[in-house]
């Protein structure tokens, strides 16, 4: 990363700090002498801090294309808009054109913006289109099975990418999205990942707590996501095999990966981001007992051995009428760290660090991560700092994949035997037409 | 002149005699590392020849990488220079003392020496992204593997690009499509009908492979070796009496021929799961077993098939070639014992080799040998080695049999035997002394008689060696790796023996 000068708030805030050491030091001596020193886990600089203003710097004009115009992208677009000015949305992709009339119309009367109908494309080749429309940057949103070549393709393009996350479902998807990663890299763009906690003011203050050594060495984690059941959509009349796959996608596991993965893969990147270590062996177990369509299992438990030998757990859910957790806890040598009430307790159980919300209510106007997200992502663009995301993502994405084959064989799966797989969930054919939909079957563990 | 003068002036001339020789010492380093100087001393025309045929100089770039981009570790670290300077006094001494017409290039250019002249951080220096924009999905995956286990298993950039610098004809590109099966001869219908003891000509039923079974007699000998014998090793102690009853052994180590005979009716469809191919193969019913997958690249190096000892196999496909044998013929054919080994290759004689010769005289190592050369005649007759092979295998009609009548006991490959390996195997086990088979348990097994690149000392029939599975398959990207095809280990292959109760 772009070593950046001292800035003028920096400079201020540096001075205003030596003025308050001056003030506090004999407090601070008195109280550190009987405690030990606290040991980094990561010097200030080592790991990457975002700064988070509520708006994005202004400059050039930007052009956007949206590719993939579900829900999720057209939240996407508007966090975009939101998140800077100068934003000009040129392109939309969909495989249905209804939804792609639906984010153009809300473009239309929300923000006064209006794509020019011969940049509206459809169908399974709209990404090209879109990339090839002279954007400046592209958000990635489709069902995840689709990122890796999108984001390949906008990278050889040299487009700056935003890609919703899970950003690999399968070993040969992680593998391309590796290889890219390191492409954008050297191009130098700016490539962010929807998953937001890295841009929650909250996760990132208590990052900087943990690396500077609070809990002390991280000795293992939780992670959760428990929630009710998912929405579904039944087959409707005239609906080919893969039109229904698709507007169904997050019930079928070659589209989503299974939650696991399209939706638990915040918390386990939470784990893995802030003790930097990778799986190196999961063992689980899931099943299905609710879910209405597709392949998927309604629930996952997993045990991750991590690379120095400590265990991280993950638990996912999506029943209704059980209770809900959707947290991250985090254990370390000398204290834990907890999401749900974003407080460091030391080991007797004492409250050392809280994230204090009221001060940075004071400090910012902006706290809505999905926002924040791509203000740091437009100020790299910006300001010509290379920034990628998608190596650490495409980790935690094959963590969930290691999870998820571990639950679906029953068998203990290992990173180095599932990162060379030659799992391949895209199907060679892409269009609107019949699917082998006997061939896709709940798992069966054992088996 | 003040003495503060005659200072400042002497200080000054010290300093400008500094600046001339560092200047002097950097147009020496730099005109010694062009091209033109490497070529002043490597004659080999081969070398560049190959190199220009090479993507590091024939590619879409029209960029040139040139020797001491490669050979020498990378410009400005202390090593570049501590290695010029290492390797111009060797290249000279070599240059002036050695005839140009002996060098052999074939030799440099294997996975083995290649790392002693080519600088991995040079590698590096250049290629900072491995990841580039047309990389396969196999290129990724092979280097993600090799990024998470350089370290670990010592991986080289050479290990799998020895073509990089300089062009090697079928190393990569070739991939084996059929199994290169000898089509001459008839096919044969029927086993050999067996009916004393005495040697025999074994024919495979449904193909055109025959195997030459020598009959070997029973008796006792001494294995092992005493300490104090030249070149010995703590495992070959105590030498011990062991009885071996009668039995048939492979004149020669199994060959390509008879492998690819093999393969052509076992062979497992690509990334067929282990446990899977174990599951057949273990039926007590099974009446086909499940062989090989298909090799990645040519597996005999570009050496040759036909009558080479087959290589870079397994002991599990050694193993299942013999099961695979013993369906087709009804006979029973499994590995040799280690003891049976031994005492086939000694051949009744009680010396280091079955022929004469000490292994001081025939070995390289120490100080008067290397200077001074060895004695090649006696053992030149009778086995392949570090010294005759070329840094290959040999056909096995280049040697004399021993005196039971067996070719290239001692060189050539490696055998398997049927045994684990234990250091203490012989300190345990000396009690059993009547077909002895070995520790139960194991991780590693037995394999004799060294190999093509070998020391004489390590072909002496005492000598004891082992399997070693993570550093033969350590360039083997697959996750679970191959249980057919060793990656990283060629001198290895093996021969049969036959039960002969009857």
């Amino acid at each position: 990363m772009k070593q950046e000068g001292m800035s003028r708030r920096h400079f201020l805030t540096g001075a205003a700090a030596v003025g308050a050491a001056a003030v506090a030091a004999p407090a601070l001596l008195a109280s550190c002498s009987g405690k030990d020193k606290l040991t980094p886990l990561k010097k200030e600089g080592e790991f990457y801090v975002p700064e988070l203003p509520d708006k994005a710097i202004e400059g050039k004009e930007l052009k956007v294309g949206l590719i993939g115009c579900g829900g999720r992208g057209s939240g996407a677009i508007i966090n975009l808009l939101d998140a800077a000015d100068g934003i000009k949305v040129v392109a939309l992709g969909d495989v249905f054109e209804d939804r792609l009339n639906d984010v153009r119309n809300r473009l239309i009367n929300e923000r006064q913006q209006e794509v020019p109908q011969e940049n509206c494309f459809v169908g399974f080749d709209a990404y090209k289109k879109v990339i090839d429309s002279g954007v400046d940057m592209v958000i990635l949103t489709t069902p995840p099975v689709f990122r890796p070549e999108m984001f390949k393709y906008a990278t050889e393009k040299g487009v700056h990418s935003f890609l919703e996350k899970p950003i690999a479902v399968d070993a040969k998807g992680y593998r391309s999205v590796m290889a890219t990663a390191k492409q954008a890299q050297a191009k130098g763009l700016s490539v962010v990942v929807g998953t937001q906690r890295h841009h929650e003011r909250r996760y990132v203050e208590a990052n900087k707590q943990i690396q500077a050594g609070m809990i002390g060495e991280i000795t293992g984690g939780n992670v959760y996501w428990n929630q009710g059941m998912l929405w579904y959509r039944q087959r409707e009349a005239g609906w080919t095999d893969m039109e229904w796959n698709i507007r169904d996608w997050v019930n079928w596991k070659w589209l989503s990966g299974d939650h696991i993965i399209e939706q638990h893969v915040h918390n386990i990147d939470v784990f893995l981001w802030m003790s930097g270590l990778k799986p190196v062996s999961a063992t689980g177990f899931g099943s299905r007992q609710r879910r209405v369509t597709g392949d998927q299992y309604d629930f996952f438990s997993t045990d991750f051995t991590m690379e120095n030998g400590i265990h991280m757990h993950s638990m996912c859910r999506q029943i209704d009428g059980c209770s809900s957790k959707v947290s991250e806890f985090i254990q370390g040598s000398k204290g834990s760290w907890n999401s749900e009430t974003n407080e460091i307790k030391d080991l007797e159980g004492n409250v050392i660090w809280k994230y204090d919300e009221e001060k940075a209510k004071q400090e910012f106007q902006q706290h809505d991560p999905y926002t924040l997200e791509h203000v740091d992502w437009v100020n790299h663009i910006r300001k010509g700092t290379a920034h990628e995301e998608a190596t650490d993502n495409a980790i935690s994405c094959m963590a969930g994949i290691m999870g998820r084959e571990a639950a679906y064989t029953g068998q203990t799966v290992t990173w180095d035997e599932m990162t060379q797989s030659q799992q391949d969930f895209l199907p060679e054919k892409l269009e609107l037409g019949p699917l082998d939909l006997a061939s896709m079957t709940v798992p069966v563990p054992g088996q | 002149m003040t003495t503060r003068k005659k200072y400042i002036l002497t200080a000054l001339g010290g300093v400008l005699f500094g600046i001339v020789l560092v200047l002097a010492a950097f147009y020496t380093s730099s005109a010694t590392s062009t091209n033109e100087s490497c070529a002043a001393c490597h004659v080999h025309p081969r070398a560049e020849t190959s190199w220009k045929q090479s993507k590091h100089y024939m590619n879409k770039s029209g960029v040139q990488t040139d020797c001491a981009e490669c050979h020498l570790p990378p410009k400005g670290t202390a090593s570049h220079y501590w290695e010029k300077v290492k390797f111009g006094l060797h290249d000279i001494w070599m240059y002036l003392t050695h005839d140009k017409e002996d060098f052999d290039f074939e030799s440099k250019r294997t996975e083995e020496y290649a790392p002693n002249i080519v600088f991995n951080s040079s590698c590096k220096k250049c290629h900072t992204n491995l990841f580039p924009e047309d990389i396969t999905d196999d290129g990724v995956a092979a280097h993600l593997y090799y990024e998470e286990n350089e370290e670990k298993l010592g991986l080289q950039c050479v290990s799998c690009h020895l073509d990089a610098g300089h062009f090697i004809a079928g190393y990569k590109h070739e991939k084996m499509t059929t199994a290169p099966i000898d089509t001459t001869g008839p096919v044969y219908t029927e086993p050999a009908s067996v009916t004393s003891f005495a040697n025999f000509i074994e024919t495979i039923p449904g193909t055109r492979a025959s195997i030459s079974m020598i009959a070997v007699p029973g008796g006792k000998f001494m294995m092992g070796s005493n300490k104090g014998d030249k070149f010995s090793r703590p495992d070959e102690y105590p030498a011990h009496e062991v009885t071996i009853s009668p039995f048939f052994m492979g004149e020669m180590e199994v060959t390509w021929n008879q492998y690819w005979a093999f393969y052509v009716e076992t062979m497992s469809e690509g990334r067929t799961k282990p446990e899977v191919i174990y599951a057949n193969n273990s039926r007590p019913d099974v009446d086909a077993v499940s062989g090989p997958t298909p090799p990645f690249g040519m597996p005999d190096q570009g050496w040759g098939m036909g009558n080479r000892p087959a290589i870079t196999m397994t002991h599990y496909a050694a193993e299942t070639f013999c099961q695979w044998l013993s369906l087709k013929t009804g006979r029973h054919y499994r590995l040799p014992t280690e003891a049976e080994w031994e005492y086939a290759a000694r051949g009744g004689t009680e010396t280091p080799y079955f022929f004469e010769g000490k292994p001081s005289s025939y070995s390289s190592q120490g100080l008067w040998n290397s200077i001074f050369g060895t004695d090649t005649t006696t053992i030149n007759r009778y086995a392949i080695y570090a010294l005759n092979s070329k840094n290959r295998t040999q056909e096995p009609s280049r040697v004399a049999a021993n005196p039971f009548g067996l070719r290239n006991m001692l060189g050539n490959v490696m055998e398997y035997c049927q045994d684990w390996y234990a250091e203490d195997a012989y300190e345990k086990g000396s009690a059993n002394t009547v077909n002895p088979k070995g520790p139960a348990t194991g991780t590693d097994y037995v394999v004799r008689g060294g190999c093509y690149n070998d020391d004489a000392s390590e072909l002496r029939c005492a000598a004891r060696r082992h399997s070693d599975y993570e550093a033969w398959l350590k360039t083997d990207p697959q996750n679970p790796k191959s249980i057919w095809w060793l990656s990283d280990m060629k001198g290895i292959g093996f021969r049969v023996v036959c039960d002969a109760e009857n």
